[in-house]
């Protein structure tokens, strides 16, 4: 590569909650200027190379931005309507010969290139579907000079009382025909002008790739939508040398999702399903991540591994009213987060999507003044007698510092209710449904469980 | 399972005290291929327990799988390529395939099956 880049203006799709994200990731991974974002869509500038902005993980679909107006007024006199649509979108004719000759160069670059190195192979054969096409593109641009396209046209608001989506398209594509000299093809055409027109703004754009940027090529079975799985690792502020638990990892897309990212972290993924973790093996064998995802059969009600012995924890925690466990997901919730919390590590980070059933329940349970989830019958003393089992102290924890032993206990669980403090909470649209992320801290030693093993070095960080 | 997983692996059998470290009963021991990253490995060391990973890696030793590893950890390892790469072999090299898992204190075993450690509870275990 190492060719120099123009700045080249793109917009992204993304699911509704995840534009800060996208925001985000553009300025973090591609350096992107002029970050702008409207409901469902991200603006931006970016020199990168294009393998880069495909790379993106919180988009939906990729567009090269032909121009952004503000909405289209229609005329009174409905004779005029149609040239005033036309003028109006097609605008400046400068502007589409200058995008067309940009997705033609992009269009090359999507091009498997041989010795890319083996971890895109999957990538590039995905590429070489889409790129049939393209091969066929360049064709049609060496011989003739203009493409074959097809106008897609999304309309809401007010001129939907004049027109349909379909009318638009038409007169959209009767406008380029005419004034660019473009062929309509609308079966196979080389490139497809997106139009989105509401109340808001007009928006016209050509699509990159043909598949969404959200359908991994290295997600064979898929569960939870990749783009929020990946926005939850990204949440968990994972670093070098970590351990992550997903201690209800399903096929495993949160982990194959964080894995990417990261490439000294050890991810443990949990699943009572046997037949769930035999989808998740074969996923972590796809993507080739089997040096660093390791999955276990287990309850994550009963997570088999010592208290403070991890760094983050992710949890798609299941909406269902049954899940794998046998128990009202409802009912457990608090049992399950005592048990992430206890194996998190100070300062571990814990992120979980929970429906907004759960969400209202979780708040109410960590609700400051309320003791969390005091009602366990496990919980044996009140809270506040904490600083009475002083007594007690570390029979098994010795290389601990002091701040862990002034809260240690010898009762078989103890659960203080302000270890885990909620840092934020983003709503992201799951398809059919809404979620919620949560993000919680873990800020001190709330409870010893006695009984376990406990590492001689936890990192404690202060 | 990788010997990386077994170390932090605990026995959560009620009334167990000490469920740690489970023993390794393997049947079937693979070793595979992973790239060495000698960071990843350096910065996985310190949460170790050194103690219960060198008696995994003898007990697994007998079937042949496994170099020596020092009884403790040596100094000044971030820089020691040999060591960081004979210990990426341990940690994550070999894989138990089948076998099981033994609680230290309550003997009740975890089945591995495939390489998955099955560490779910019965009703009367919990």
């Amino acid at each position: 590569m190492g060719e120099e880049y123009d700045c080249i203006r793109y917009y992204c799709t993304a699911g509704s909650g995840m534009e800060p994200f996208l925001v985000e990731e553009v300025k973090s991974k591609l350096s992107a200027t002029d970050v702008d974002h409207i409901s469902g869509r991200v603006f931006f500038s970016t020199c990168a190379p294009l393998e880069h902005v495909t790379k993106l993980k919180s988009a939906e679909r990729l567009f090269l931005l032909i121009r952004r107006d503000p909405p289209i007024s229609l005329p009174k006199f409905a004779a005029r309507t149609i040239s005033k649509i036309q003028r109006s979108i097609i605008g400046d004719l400068n502007s589409w010969i200058h995008t067309l000759s940009i997705w033609s160069r992009l269009v090359e670059e999507l091009k498997p290139v041989s010795g890319r190195g083996q971890k895109r192979k999957r990538e590039e054969e995905d590429e070489t579907r889409v790129n049939d096409k393209s091969l066929r593109n360049e064709e049609t641009l060496l011989g003739q000079t203009s493409p074959t396209f097809r106008v897609n046209c999304r309309c809401s608001g007010a001129v939907m009382c004049s027109f349909t989506s379909q009318d638009f398209s038409r007169i959209i594509g009767t406008a380029i025909r005419r004034q660019l000299g473009w062929k309509v093809d609308l079966r196979e055409p080389d490139l497809e002008v997106n139009v989105s027109i509401n109340d808001d703004h007009c928006i016209l754009g050509i699509p990159l790739l043909k598949c969404s940027l959200a359908s991994r090529s290295y997600i064979k079975h898929s569960g939870l939508r990749s783009t929020v799985a990946w926005t939850m690792a990204s949440l968990c502020s994972i670093q070098e040398g970590c351990v992550i638990l997903d201690p209800m990892c399903g096929v495993g897309t949160v982990l194959l999702e964080a894995a990417q990212e990261c490439s000294s972290t050890l991810f443990i993924g949990m699943d009572c399903s046997a037949a769930q973790l035999l989808k998740a093996a074969e996923n972590v064998e796809t993507a080739g991540l089997g040096g660093r995802v390791e999955l276990l059969q287990s309850s994550a009600m009963e997570i088999p591994l010592p208290s403070n012995s991890v760094d983050g924890v992710i949890c798609d925690v299941p909406f269902g009213r049954k899940f794998s466990c046998g128990t009202n997901v409802t009912v457990a919730l608090p049992k399950l987060i005592r048990e992430m919390e206890r194996v998190l590590s100070v300062n571990g980070s814990l992120v979980l999507l929970l429906s907004l059933q759960l969400s209202a329940l979780l708040k109410k349970l960590l609700s400051p003044d309320r003791c969390l989830l005091a009602t366990d019958p496990l919980t044996n003393k009140n809270t506040s007698n904490i600083d009475s089992s002083d007594t007690h102290t570390n029979t098994c924890r010795p290389d601990t510092d002091t701040h862990s032993n002034k809260h240690s206990s010898e009762g078989d669980i103890q659960l203080s209710p302000c270890t885990l403090q909620l840092q934020s909470i983003y709503r992201v649209s799951l398809g059919n449904t809404d979620g919620l992320i949560h993000k919680y801290l873990k800020t001190m030693y709330g409870h010893t469980a006695t009984k376990a093993h406990t590492h001689k070095d936890i990192d404690i960080q202060k | 399972m990788k010997l990386l997983t077994h170390n932090i692996l605990t026995s959560h059998v009620k009334g167990v005290t000490k469920g740690y470290p489970l023993l390794i009963k393997a049947t079937e021991v693979r070793v595979n291929e992973v790239e060495f990253n000698p960071q990843f490995v350096s910065r996985m060391i310190p949460k170790l327990e050194w103690s219960a990973l060198v008696q995994a890696a003898e007990g697994l030793l007998q079937l042949g799988h496994l170099q020596d590893l020092p009884s403790s950890l040596i100094q000044d390892y971030e820089n020691n390529e040999e060591f960081l790469r004979k210990v990426h072999r341990v940690l994550l090299e070999v894989e138990v395939i089948e076998g099981c898992l033994q609680c230290p204190e309550s003997g009740r075993e975890f089945p591995i099956s495939r390489g998955v450690p099955n560490m779910l509870l019965n009703e009367d275990d919990s």
